[in-house]
C-alpha cells in the first residue's frame, strides 16, 4: 500500500494523514451534537402535574354510599383521609374499571379498600380484588345526595381517562397518551373532563350521557384533544357531572 | 472486499466507526435521563418508561438524520466520505435504538389492560378520519418496520443476491420511512408538548436533510443530451493523475474516463459493490478504487485483482485531434479495452 499524498479515504486502509484533524473534528462534534440534543430535549419536557398514586398513604379503607350509574362513585361517610360528602371514582387494577361490581351495589351503603390516586380535587380509589376491596356493609343504609341542575354549558377542555389523569401514569394526558386513554376507557375507567376554566369553581367533570348513563362509546374519537362540548352540568353531593350531548363534540379553535 | 461472505468483514476503521455510534448513543441517553431531565421543571417526576420511551425515540430521530445527511454532506464535501464508509452499521444501530423506543411504548401505553398489547395497538385508536388525534403510531410503525428490512438486509449476500440496482432501490425506503418518522412526532409528541425548543430541533433536523439533498442535486453532472455513438469527454486534460471525469452516456449511464500516468481508460462510473461513484474515486496501487467502500478494479478490463471476482462494464476512447471521444456502447464488465496513450505535450 502505497502512502497517499492527498486526503483521499479507503475504509479498509488507514486514514490519510491529512484527514485525521478533520475526522476527530467531524467526532468531537457527532458528541456535542449528541449531548446538547439530548439535553434540550430532555430539560424541556412539560410538567406532568401533581397527579399520583398515593402509596405513601398506605391502605385506604372508606365507607360511603355507592353510586353505579354512569361510572361508580363512592359518596363517603366515613373515612380517616377523606371528608364526609366528598365523592371518590373508583377503578380496578390496570386499565379496568369496578362497573360490573359496582352495578348490584347501587345506592348502597359500601365499604371500599385500596390504593387512593390524586390530582388536585380529583380523588380515586383503585379498590382491591373481591369483596375486601368493594362490598355492602350490611345494616346499614344512607340516602344517594340528591341530584341539582346548574343549567346548561358550552365548555372547552379535553377529554381523559379518570385513572391515568388522577396520577397513575404521568404524564396522564394529551395525544401521545391517547391510545392509553381509550384503553383505559374501553376497560372501565371513567371518563373525566378537564375544562381550561373553572366552571362554578370546578374544574373536573365525571362524563355522562344526556341520560346520565355511561358515555364511552361516544367519546373515544374525541379523548386527548382540545374540544367544545355542550350539555348540562349537575351536582349530586361534592361530585359534579356534565351530562354531554355527544354529537356536539367539535375541535376547540 | 471479500471472497466469501462473512457477517461483518472487520477492519479497524470499522471498530472505531462503531464505537463512536455506539459512545454517542450511550451519551444521548445518559445525559437525557441524568442530567437533562432532573433540570426540567416537574412538580412531580415523568414516569421512567415514558422518559426512556423518549430518550430512545428522540435519539433515533437525531440517528435517522444524519444517516440521510451523510449521503449530501460527502458530495459536497469530499472529506465526509469516512462517514459513508459504514453506514450500513449506523443505520442497524438506529434500528435497535428505534426498536427499544417501540417496546417501552407497547410495555407502557399498552400494557396493564385486559386486552393484548400487540392487539391493543391496531384497536385502542382508530381516529383515520381526522388529524388531530390521528393514530400516529401507525407512521412510526411502518418506519420501524422499514428500518427493520433495511437492516435485515444490509450486509452484502443481501446485496449480492438482489443484484446492487434492486438494494439500492429497497434501501431507497428509508426516504418514506424518515417522512413517516417526522408525521409520527409531529402529530404525536409535537401536538403534545407546549416548550417549543424540540419542535425547533425536529424542524432544523428534517430542513437541514431537504436542504443538503437539493444542495447535492444542484450540483449533479449534466445529463447528456446527444445520441451519437461517440460523446465528447469536456476539459479531459484537466484530469489529474490518478484521478476520473465523469462522463453522462445518457439516459442514466455514466462512465469514469481514468488517467493514470500518460494513459486514459474509461470503465463505468457504478461500483459492483453499491454503484457508488468510481469516477470519484482513485488510481491507488495502479486499480481503480471506490470512494465508498474500497472496492477496486483495473483500469485496462474492469477486473478486481485475483482473488477478488467483481467486475465492470469497459469503454472505448479515441482522440480525434484535441477532443477525446467515448463510445456510449459499453463492453461487458471485465472486457480488456487497451489504455489510450496520451501524446506528448497534450497535457496542461
Amino acid at each position: 500500500m502505497t502512502e497517499r499524498p492527498d486526503s483521499f479515504f479507503i475504509g479498509w486502509a488507514p486514514p490519510p494523514r491529512r484527514l485525521r484533524g478533520f475526522l476527530i473534528a467531524v467526532v468531537l462534534g457527532l458528541l456535542a451534537l449528541f449531548a446538547l440534543t439530548s439535553y434540550l430535549t430532555a430539560a424541556t419536557q412539560d410538567d406532568p402535574g401533581d397527579g399520583a398514586f398515593r402509596f405513601d398513604w398506605g391502605r385506604e379503607t372508606v365507607v360511603g354510599v355507592l353510586q353505579a350509574e354512569p361510572y361508580p362513585v363512592l359518596h363517603v361517610l366515613e373515612s380517616e383521609r377523606f371528608g364526609q360528602g366528598q365523592a371518590l371514582m373508583l377503578s380496578g387494577f390496570g386499565k379496568r374499571g369496578v362497573q360490573d361490581r359496582g352495578d348490584p351495589l347501587d345506592g348502597k351503603v359500601v365499604e371500599a379498600s385500596g390504593v387512593a390516586l390524586k390530582r388536585g380535587a380529583l380523588d380515586m380509589l383503585q379498590v382491591r380484588g373481591g369483596a375486601e376491596g368493594l362490598g355492602p356493609l350490611e345494616g346499614r343504609e344512607a340516602p344517594l345526595p340528591p341530584v341539582v341542575s346548574l343549567g346548561r354549558w358550552r365548555i372547552t377542555g379535553e377529554i381523559c381517562d379518570g385513572k391515568c389523569y388522577a396520577g397513575a401514569m404521568r404524564p396522564g394526558q394529551g395525544l401521545a397518551h391517547k391510545a392509553c386513554a381509550n384503553l383505559c376507557l374501553i376497560g372501565g375507567v371513567p371518563p373525566v373532563f378537564v375544562a381550561t376554566d373553572d366552571i362554578e369553581g370546578q374544574r373536573f367533570f365525571l362524563l355522562a350521557d344526556a341520560e346520565g348513563g355511561a358515555v364511552t362509546e361516544a367519546i373515544l374519537d374525541q379523548t386527548a384533544t382540545l374540544v367544545e362540548i355542550e350539555g348540562e352540568v349537575t351536582r349530586r353531593g361534592a361530585l359534579f357531572v356534565f351530562n354531554i350531548d355527544p354529537q356536539t363534540i367539535r375541535l376547540a379553535q | 472486499m471479500s471472497v466469501k461472505y462473512i457477517p461483518v468483514q472487520w477492519v479497524p476503521t470499522k471498530y472505531v466507526y462503531d464505537a463512536v455510534l455506539l459512545v454517542c448513543v450511550a451519551v444521548y441517553i445518559l445525559v437525557f435521563l441524568r442530567l437533562g431531565t432532573p433540570a426540567a421543571d416537574f412538580t412531580r417526576p415523568v414516569d421512567g418508561a415514558i422518559l426512556r420511551m423518549r430518550a430512545f425515540g428522540t435519539c433515533a430521530f437525531l440517528m435517522l438524520t444524519l444517516i440521510l445527511c451523510i449521503g449530501p454532506l460527502a458530495q459536497l464535501d469530499r472529506r465526509f466520505l469516512p462517514l459513508l464508509y459504514n453506514r450500513r452499521h449506523f443505520g442497524v444501530l438506529t434500528a435497535l435504538v428505534a426498536l427499544t423506543h417501540a417496546v417501552y411504548v407497547l410495555n407502557w401505553y399498552y400494557a396493564f389492560s385486559p386486552t393484548p398489547p400487540l392487539e391493543a395497538l391496531f384497536y385502542s385508536n382508530t381516529s383515520f378520519g381526522q388529524f388531530l388525534g390521528f393514530p400516529f403510531e401507525a407512521f412510526g410503525i411502518f418506519a420501524l418496520v422499514v428500518l427493520g428490512i433495511l437492516a435485515a438486509t444490509s450486509h452484502d449476500f443481501w446485496l449480492a443476491f438482489l443484484s446492487a440496482p434492486v438494494w439500492k432501490r429497497l434501501h431507497l425506503l428509508i426516504y418514506p420511512a424518515y417522512l413517516a418518522v417526522v408525521a409520527h412526532i409531529l402529530l404525536g409528541y409535537l401536538q403534545d408538548t407546549k416548550n417549543p425548543t424540540f419542535a425547533l430541533i425536529a424542524g432544523a433536523g428534517a430542513l437541514g436533510v431537504a436542504g443538503l439533498h437539493l444542495a447535492a442535486w444542484a450540483r449533479r453532472p449534466e445529463k447528456q443530451a446527444s445520441q451519437e455513438d461517440w460523446v465528447e469527454v469536456p476539459h479531459w486534460r484537466e484530469i489529474a493523475d490518478g484521478r476520473a471525469r465523469i462522463v453522462s452516456l445518457g439516459g442514466d449511464e455514466r462512465a469514469a474516463v481514468f488517467r493514470g500516468g500518460q494513459k486514459l481508460s474509461a470503465v463505468s462510473n457504478a461500483c459492483a459493490h453499491q454503484n457508488g461513484p468510481l469516477g470519484e474515486g482513485r488510481i491507488i496501487d495502479g486499480c481503480i478504487t471506490c470512494p465508498w467502500h474500497g472496492f477496486q478494479y483495473r483500469p485496462g478490463d474492469g477486473c478486481s485483482p485475483p482473488p477478488f471476482t467483481e467486475k465492470i462494464p469497459t469503454y472505448r476512447l479515441k482522440l480525434d485531434g484535441e477532443r477525446l471521444f467515448i463510445d456510449r456502447n459499453g463492453y461487458p464488465p471485465g472486457t480488456a479495452v487497451e489504455p489510450l496513450a496520451i501524446p506528448e505535450g497534450a497535457l496542461r
